[in-house]
């Protein structure tokens, strides 16, 4: 008896415990993240208000008007927009594939170089990307994709971190399977597309909602490459506008809270499949 | 069936057989890529390599001229290089560990309610939304000496009017620094070991459940023996990014805090190339962050493989 | 003025005579400015018409962003035809031979005297190297300081007359003006312009007879009594000292026009006028505001104002010969428009006829520029300008934030530049 209330005790407290610290930690994620949307509906001069009003007094929604507007009256925001949806889209899709048909190889043969690959590729993960910029540069321009979709999407087409990520995630995937479609006369090409791919979602929506975040969030290459605010992207519009506008915070939250609607309707789209996902993969190995 | 690893192969000819023909297979498998990291990763680091042994002038149009080791020389008798050391150990050693540490409880956390675990994936990830011109952006903001951080500080601890000097004195700077990352990488880092959490058997959870072990028991003798893959991956990672970190660090400095406490190698890569234009010792010194990088990563494969698993 | 301007566009048709009429296409990189681009797209435009088969590309980028990427795109062999850059970082262009020489033909005059006679003394000296003139200035700015009279009457100071007019006073009145709330400054009197050490704060030391660099360019830090005077100055300035200001803030200039009680006076150039007035017309119009000139030491051995803050339009050197001849001309025909650039741009280019003109006259202020810049001249140009600029900060925040003493905070800027200067030797 004692002992049940004891642990109901215990077990009280782990969950207040759990919620405490949760609840910390939200404070500390979201807390900028309110002031950020709170900004978004002031005008310029209540942004810097002390102390802070985190209910604004009016919604300022001009701030949004010419964020979309742009300060010079183009709309250069849509075509911005677009660029970065079709490109961070292309990215992610190319990172995807081509990340699980190389961490399946990696995972599930055995071949000669092996090991020296895994070492090179996850090595390739720690340049960091000053030091590889001008080459990068100047094989773009050689090969005449500066200014163009291409420019801005092969040089990203695959990451070592996906491969890192997918390999990892495959290593745990159940041999019995694969030799079981093996016996069942599937090619290895099958086998990769109607198996792996179909038991990988939860690794597959993570990589992608991280690559399309990297991609979203990517400036100095963008910047580099595409020279034309017809083929810039939104890192590039948001830094742009908020050099223009350098004292009107307000009308920059604006413009960062719409940039950041495509990252979370995809993340809310795809969010089920991480904790969901379990339940899928049990289902297969059962 | 088949594992194809070590002695199996040399069984007979016709294992051999087979196994070569799916090692083929591996070799398609992994060949596009490896064209790709080929061309867009590694041929671009070995031309840093080459120019590392050189003096160059960015702008220079003259062939550059061979100086040996000199740029390695220069950089280990610079006090500069010592301090740039200093202060990514600095950042990498704190964010490293509360982006793991963090990012490893929420992760158990949320996957333990039962209710609001799409909220809580959800909040947290959600600072990356946000690019990060505007993620700089904000932080100044709060970290501005009349700003949030300063207000909130302040009325916790009751001592109205006091500045914490978060962007100027330089501990309160690397701390701010270190504030910033984990803000915005925490959720990332959580997601992938939600998603590890997620690949674990459920019937294991339930098993335990039935022979009635606490949730902390779960924790040691479930999740985090099977997670270790995704632990090694979360920390190989986390320390690749720490030690990449460069925009949080540029922004600041160029808002007005001192270079010198937050000047991490890639902020001096920076400096180097694109304001002293020395494009040869710039190369030197990242190819030593990528050795430092290469060194680390390798000591936790290492870790990771000491232990009964092997994980490589 | 307009005369001018015909007879260089008279010059320019009959020189385009004598070109072929190859297509030609020049590309041309600038910092984003909203003012200046609609101005400069309307001379594209014209210039085109004139010329068919001239096209011309303009690409803007972000003023924080351009020196980079300009810096790679050149490295890589790709810069674009023409460019314009602050004249400290655009320097190393020119040192290192990537930037093309002008023939004087190409832009309406008979020769290079000529060209430096138009311009007010000195200010193509950072463009003119072995006889040739390698750019041509689309701004030259001075800042002077932007002052809110209003809070000067709110402490009991009139500002017609209690105006500081050197630096000492500008400590003073800023302790008056001040208002903090604890340690945290509510309102600033005056700040400084941080990151622009080369154009402000160099001219602090020069005033009591220090320099950056000797004469002959060999030597880093000269006269050690005037630096740290001007350092001690800096750390009684900051949170550790007497805490007016620090370059933690936000930036002054930013705040000065909302006229919010964040900050009393700044330093800025010509332009900040036409920001104000997009900002907050009703200050601009309300005459609560002023400049006053540059300050001096009351020890001060030279009567100096700020370093003038240039960009210069530069022609790629790789480019071909027919295309940097065009773009010079093309250069020319944007530049033939100085009273344009002053009155829709807020640019001063630093032409004697424009100075001189009534156009000029009338712009408000226009007279304490012209006076500053009158007492004013270029930084001492050196390849390596970029990285004293950093050095010069790491100096200035080591003793407002740091805590390093003045003397400390020298002999490291001293080893440091001189290192710098001994590899460029």
């Amino acid at each position: 008896m004692r002992g049940r209330e004891g642990a109901k005790g215990r077990s009280v407290a782990a969950t207040v415990g759990v919620w405490l610290v949760l609840g910390i930690m939200l404070v500390y994620v979201l807390g900028p993240l309110v002031f950020m949307v709170t900004a978004s509906l002031m005008p310029a001069s209540e942004v810097t208000r002390i102390p802070y009003r985190w209910i604004p007094n009016t919604f300022y929604w001009q701030n949004f008007w010419q964020a979309i507007r742009g300060n010079d009256g183009r709309f250069y925001f849509v075509r911005n927009m677009v660029n970065s949806l079709f490109v961070a889209t292309a990215i992610t899709l190319t990172t995807v594939v081509l990340s699980t048909v190389t961490g399946y190889g990696l995972a599930k043969f055995t071949f000669r170089g092996r090991k020296a690959i895994m070492l090179l590729i996850v090595a390739t993960m720690m340049i960091p990307f000053q030091v590889i910029m001008i080459p990068l540069y100047i094989i773009t321009t050689n090969m005449g994709m500066q200014n163009s979709y291409a420019g801005l999407i092969v040089p990203f087409l695959v990451n070592a971190f996906g491969v890192f990520l997918m390999r990892q995630h495959l290593l745990t995937f159940p041999d019995e399977i694969l030799d079981a479609a093996r016996i069942d006369g599937a090619s290895e090409v099958q086998i990769l597309w109607r198996v792996v791919f179909p038991s990988s979602w939860p690794a597959i929506a993570t990589l992608a909602v991280l690559t399309f975040r990297t991609q979203w969030d990517n400036l100095m290459w963008p910047l580099l490459i595409a020279q034309s605010r017809e083929m810039q992207t939104i890192p590039l519009y948001i830094t742009l506008f908020a050099e223009e506008k350098f004292t009107d915070e307000g009308a920059m939250m604006a413009t960062a809270v719409l940039a950041s609607l495509p990252m979370v309707v995809l993340f809310l789209g795809l969010s089920r499949y991480f904790v969901g996902g379990a339940r899928l993969f049990s289902a297969q190995k059962g | 069936m088949l594992s194809c690893e070590g002695d199996e192969l040399r069984k007979n000819a016709h294992t051999r057989g087979i196994c070569e023909r799916r090692g083929r297979w591996g070799w398609a498998f992994v060949l596009p890529s490896l064209v790709f990291f080929g061309l867009f990763s590694i041929y671009p680091v070995l031309n840093a390599l080459y120019l590392s042994f050189f003096q160059k002038h960015l702008l220079s149009t003259a062939p550059p001229k061979f100086i040996g080791l000199g740029n390695y020389v220069y950089l280990f008798h610079s006090p500069a290089f010592w301090n740039s050391l200093r202060a990514t150990a600095i950042f990498t050693g704190g964010a490293f560990s509360l982006l793991v540490g963090l990012s490893l409880i929420l992760a158990v956390f949320i996957t333990s309610r039962r209710k609001f675990q799409r909220f809580l994936q959800l909040a947290f990830f959600s600072p990356a939304v946000v690019s990060t011109v505007v993620a700089a952006a904000i932080w100044l903001l709060i970290f501005d000496p009349r700003g949030i951080a300063n207000q909130l500080v302040n009325t916790i601890a009751g001592t109205p009017g006091v500045d914490h000097n978060w962007l100027a004195a330089p501990a309160m700077l690397q701390l701010s620094t270190i504030l910033v990352y984990v803000w915005k990488y925490v959720g990332y880092f959580t997601i992938i070991f939600i998603t590890g959490i997620g690949s674990i058997p459920r019937s294991l959870f339930e098993a335990a459940r039935v022979d009635g072990a606490s949730v902390w028991q779960t924790f040691w003798k479930i999740t985090f023996p099977l997670l270790k893959p995704t632990t090694l991956l979360v920390s190989v990672m986390a320390m690749i990014q720490c030690l990449r970190t460069f925009s949080t660090q540029y922004f600041f400095s160029q808002a007005g805090s001192p270079r010198a406490p937050i000047d991490v190698i890639t902020l001096n890569v920076y400096y180097t190339a694109i304001r002293n234009f020395q494009i040869g010792r710039a190369s030197a010194l990242s190819l030593i962050l990528f050795a430092i990088m290469l060194l680390l990563s390798w000591l936790q494969f290492r870790l990771a493989r000491s232990e009964e698993v092997s994980y490589l | 003025m307009k005369r001018v301007a015909w007879i260089a566009v008279a010059l320019l048709a009959m020189g385009a005579v004598a070109l072929a009429a190859n297509p030609v296409k020049i590309t041309f990189w600038t910092h984003e400015d909203p003012n200046r681009t609609p101005l400069e797209e309307e001379y594209i435009r014209r210039f085109e018409a004139l010329y068919p088969q001239v096209k011309i590309e303009r690409v803007t980028y972000p003023s924080a962003k351009i020196a980079e990427v300009l810096l790679t795109a050149f490295a890589a062999g790709q810069g674009p035809d023409m460019f314009n850059l602050e004249i400290n970082d655009a320097y190393p262009y020119l040192v290192m031979g990537r930037v093309a020489p002008l023939r004087p033909e190409w832009v309406g005059y008979p020769n290079v005297d000529t060209i430096l006679g138009a311009y007010l003394e000195g200010t193509l000296d950072p463009v003119y190297r072995d006889g040739q003139l390698y750019g041509l200035p689309l701004e030259l700015t001075i800042w002077s300081v932007f002052v809110n009279k209003k809070y000067f009457r709110e402490v009991g100071l009139d500002p017609d007359t209690d105006y500081p007019r050197t630096w000492e006073q500008m400590m003073e009145v800023s302790e008056k003006l001040v208002i903090r709330e604890g340690e945290i400054i509510k309102r600033r009197g005056f700040d400084f312009r941080y990151p622009y050490y080369l154009e402000e704060l160099l001219p602090m030391v020069e005033q009591l007879g220090g320099a950056f660099l000797s004469e002959d360019g060999q030597t880093a830090i000269i006269n050690d009594e005037a630096w740290l005077q001007v350092l001690r100055y800096l750390q009684q300035w900051g949170p550790l000292g007497k805490n007016l200001g620090s370059p933690t803030y936000k930036a002054a200039r930013s705040l000065f026009n909302f006229d919010r009680n964040e900050v009393t006076m700044c330093s800025s150039g010509f332009y900040q006028i036409a920001r104000i007035r997009n900002d907050n017309p009703a200050f601009y119009e309300s005459g609560e505001w002023m400049v006053i000139p540059y300050p001096v030491f009351e020890n001060a051995v030279r009567d100096m104002a700020a370093h003038y803050y240039g960009h210069y339009y530069m022609v790629n050197a790789q480019s071909s010969r027919e295309t940097q001849e065009w773009t010079w001309r093309f250069i020319a025909y944007m530049l033939s428009n100085p009273e344009e650039y002053l009155t829709k741009a807020g640019l001063i280019q630093p032409r004697k006829d424009l100075l001189a003109s009534d156009v000029y006259a009338a712009q408000p202020f226009g007279d304490v520029f012209a006076a500053d810049m009158a007492r004013s001249s270029m930084v001492q140009l050196h390849v390596a300008n970029p990285e004293f600029k950093q050095l010069l900060d790491d100096a200035v925040k080591a003793v407002m934030l740091q805590g390093v003493t003045p003397e400390d905070a020298l002999a490291t800027l001293r080893r440091r530049a001189n290192e710098v200067l001994a590899e460029y030797k």
